[in-house]
């Protein structure tokens, strides 16, 4: 049936437009009419989604086309898939972009470049789309790199700031090194099957271990799994549309779903799906620990968004990838509303991101601050809010499977901490009596702002409940267990927020100078200092020494020339000095070797 | 040792004797050498005729040029000295003693 692919083109078409008509026409209808252009590619994309939810979840269509590259013995296609991934997660996407679009109309209205920005969040979105609906990882890595290249230049849109163009290197580098696990893939997979789509990902049982770790490591490349992660934090340097769409919702995910796809894979080999439980609970609960610490707005939801990588991918460890996808699609709409809001405080408080500096909020911005806290609830997993029916049921997965307990204590630690640095922000931010100066003109009558983020709130409290009732798993789920296992999520949260009360009502009986272990996470485990500044010192030591001392100046210099001259010039020196010029003593000197001969020789 | 060699090895020793320990004057230098080139064109002469080794008795003419030459040299040394530091005198060539 070709309706679908004919919708999905569409859907592009409208996207692609206003870049197009752009060229020839003025900056003020791109502003105009991009925000439209998304919201009716998001009502296009709404039909094969409510056809495909509401007739067949499980059907799966794929359409190729073009060919893009053909060797004698492999060709490559322009391949498109539309199964339930796809068009669950395409229309999410574009209604979060066209909220977010809408919101950085009225944030960047001061930028003079606003044209461009416009340009390059479509650009953004296009490249999303290809990644999404790609069949073929060929086409896949083709949109991976596109978006790789746009969260670059959209870190970097203030380029006169020095943090912001070494955040926008830091991302590109960093998934660089994790684009070397899925080119090491591409070419496993070249080498040993047919093609390289999705559907011919079959291998025998159990499937081979190194195509695995590498889709494993473009996945903590592009996903900021620990050991990739500094990117994601310091990607905190772009404006807040661009974290809102890119570092939290859609970018960010492309490793996990590149994850998802691979299932059938990953399923067979227990090797792996226990690498990405552990990285993913590590992550998890690393990445919360160094929110609790943080005092900047946008680096706390940085910092939460990692730790919810970090449980999308022990879901994919639990070889669950349903469940994964669900927390991925609902993580999107309250992360993207908590940036948003985070960014309608630091615009109305005058670029100021310290939530030390914040307070009292609840009264002056009311509707912020609502939205604020619903996001805050549903991230922390409330029940019944989006969080809820994701969360809750990944940790009753885990807590009921065979599998590494030290990954289940983590990923639980890390729910209590979540519950903690939530508290942290809401209390900071909208409680207690205001920090900032007073006269900042505190006010909400923005709708351009404001609509965005009440639509995103109502997707936070409905979208949940939506989407599960009509989303189909086909590993049925855990239904029977304990009463502290059902509750566990619920218990280790509230233990968190009772702790962080408490230890709210002891902040002012705090010792003088910061702790070591404050340091150690405000500075997220002292791994940027470590990894960029002590080892780069200690690897070019070395080389100055392989190099420069010993091959340079000891083997051609010191063997050679200066050798010979540090071994002559001390001893003629020295021996130059006794020569004092007496011609007369020389003189008598051959006399006496005159009468020595002769009288030795008895010739007298 | 015969007369001849006595007055040969006496008069050489005595000439280099007053060319090392030489007091005052360049001049009594020079002329000790030309006392030392003279015992020796002697020495040399006496050598083929007592030998009778006609072959040889071209050595002492080959000496005594290249002692002329020697002599000029040091005669016009001494005339660089004296015109330099005014006199002959040893004290006066003092450049290379530290």
């Amino acid at each position: 049936m070709r309706i679908l692919d004919t919708i999905f083109m569409l859907a592009l078409l409208a996207l692609a437009m206003p870049l197009v008509i752009s060229l020839c026409l003025s900056k003020t209808w791109l502003i105009l009419k991009t925000k439209t252009a998304v919201k009716t590619a998001f009502f296009i994309t709404m039909i094969p989604f409510a056809w495909t939810l509401w007739l067949d979840p499980e059907q799966t269509k794929t359409f190729s086309n073009s060919i893009l590259l053909s060797t004698s013995t492999f060709t490559i296609k322009l391949n498109f898939i539309f199964d339930q991934y796809s068009i669950t997660f395409m229309p999410i996407a574009l209604y979060v972009t066209w909220a977010i679009l809408e919101y950085s109309h009225w944030y960047m209205a001061a930028d003079q470049h606003i044209d461009k920005f416009f340009k390059f969040l479509l650009i953004f979105l296009m490249a999303m789309m290809m990644l999404v609906t790609s069949n073929n990882l060929w086409q896949f890595f083709i949109g991976w790199e596109g978006v790789g290249i746009m969260s670059f230049l959209l870190i970097g849109w203030w380029q006169g700031r020095a943090e912001a163009n070494l955040s926008a290197l830091m991302a590109i580098i960093y998934n660089r090194a994790g684009d070397i696990g899925l080119i090491l893939c591409m070419a496993c997979m070249s080498m040993t099957l047919a093609s390289l789509n999705l559907q011919q990902f079959s291998y025998t049982n159990p499937a081979p271990t190194l195509p695995l770790l590498g889709l494993i490591l473009a996945a903590t490349g592009k996903s900021a799994q620990f050991g990739l992660h500094p990117w994601l934090p310091a990607a905190m340097e772009g404006p807040t549309p661009v974290s809102a769409l890119l570092h939290s919702s859609t970018m960010v995910i492309a490793g996990i779903f590149l994850l998802i796809r691979a299932h059938e894979l990953l399923t067979t080999n227990k090797w792996a799906l226990s690498i990405c439980l552990c990285l993913g609970a590590i992550t998890a609960f690393l990445a919360s620990l160094c929110a609790l610490t943080q005092n900047d707005l946008k680096k706390i939801i940085a910092y939460s968004t990692s730790s919810q990588l970090g449980l999308m991918m022990v879901t994919i460890g639990l070889d669950q990838p349903k469940l994964a996808f669900l927390h991925m699609s609902m993580h999107a709409f309250f992360k993207a509303m908590l940036f948003l809001c985070a960014g309608f405080i630091i615009h109305s408080l005058n670029n100021e991101q310290d939530i030390r500096k914040m307070g009292g909020l609840h009264k002056s911005l009311p509707i912020t601050s609502a939205c604020l806290t619903i996001g805050n609830m549903a991230l922390t997993g409330m029940p019944f809010l989006t969080g809820y029916y994701s969360k809750d049921i990944i940790i009753e997965t885990m807590s009921t499977s065979y599998l590494n307990a030290g990954a289940l204590l983590l990923t639980l630690m890390a729910t209590s901490f979540t519950a903690i640095y939530t508290l942290r922000i809401i209390m900071l931010v909208q409680t207690g009596r205001p920090k900032q100066p007073p006269l900042t003109p505190l006010h909400e009558n923005i709708p351009m702002a404001m609509n965005p983020i009440t639509r995103l709130a109502s997707g936070s409290i409905m979208a949940g409940y939506l989407l599960t009732s009509n989303f189909t798993t086909l590993k049925t789920p855990m239904m029977t267990m304990p009463i502290w296992i059902k509750t566990a999520a619920l218990i280790v949260t509230i233990i968190g927020l009772m702790i962080g009360l408490k230890l709210v009502s002891m902040t002012n009986k705090m010792p003088l100078n910061p702790s070591h272990i404050h340091d150690f996470l405000n500075s997220s485990i002292y791994f940027n200092p470590l990894l960029h500044r002590a080892l780069p010192k200690k690897y070019l030591g070395l080389s100055q020494k392989a190099a420069t001392h010993s091959t340079d100046q000891s083997w051609y210099e010191n063997i050679g020339p200066k050798g010979l001259t540090k071994m002559q010039v001390p001893p003629t020196k020295f021996t130059s000095s006794w020569q004092k010029g007496l011609i007369k003593v020389y003189m008598i000197s051959f006399l006496l070797t005159l009468l020595l001969v002769m009288m030795l020789t008895n010739t007298l | 040792m015969t007369p001849m060699h006595f007055t040969y090895y006496s008069a050489f020793i005595v000439s280099i004797t007053g060319l090392s320990l030489h007091q005052t004057h360049l001049i009594s230098t020079l002329l000790c050498l030309e006392s030392m080139m003279l015992s020796l064109y002697m020495a040399l002469s006496m050598w083929p005729i007592q030998l009778q080794t006609s072959s040889f008795m071209l050595t002492p003419m080959l000496m005594l040029s290249f002692s002329a030459c020697e002599a000029g040299m040091g005669l016009s040394l001494l005339v660089a000295s004296s015109r330099t530091h005014g006199s002959d005198r040893l004290q006066n060539l003092n450049l290379l003693q530290c």
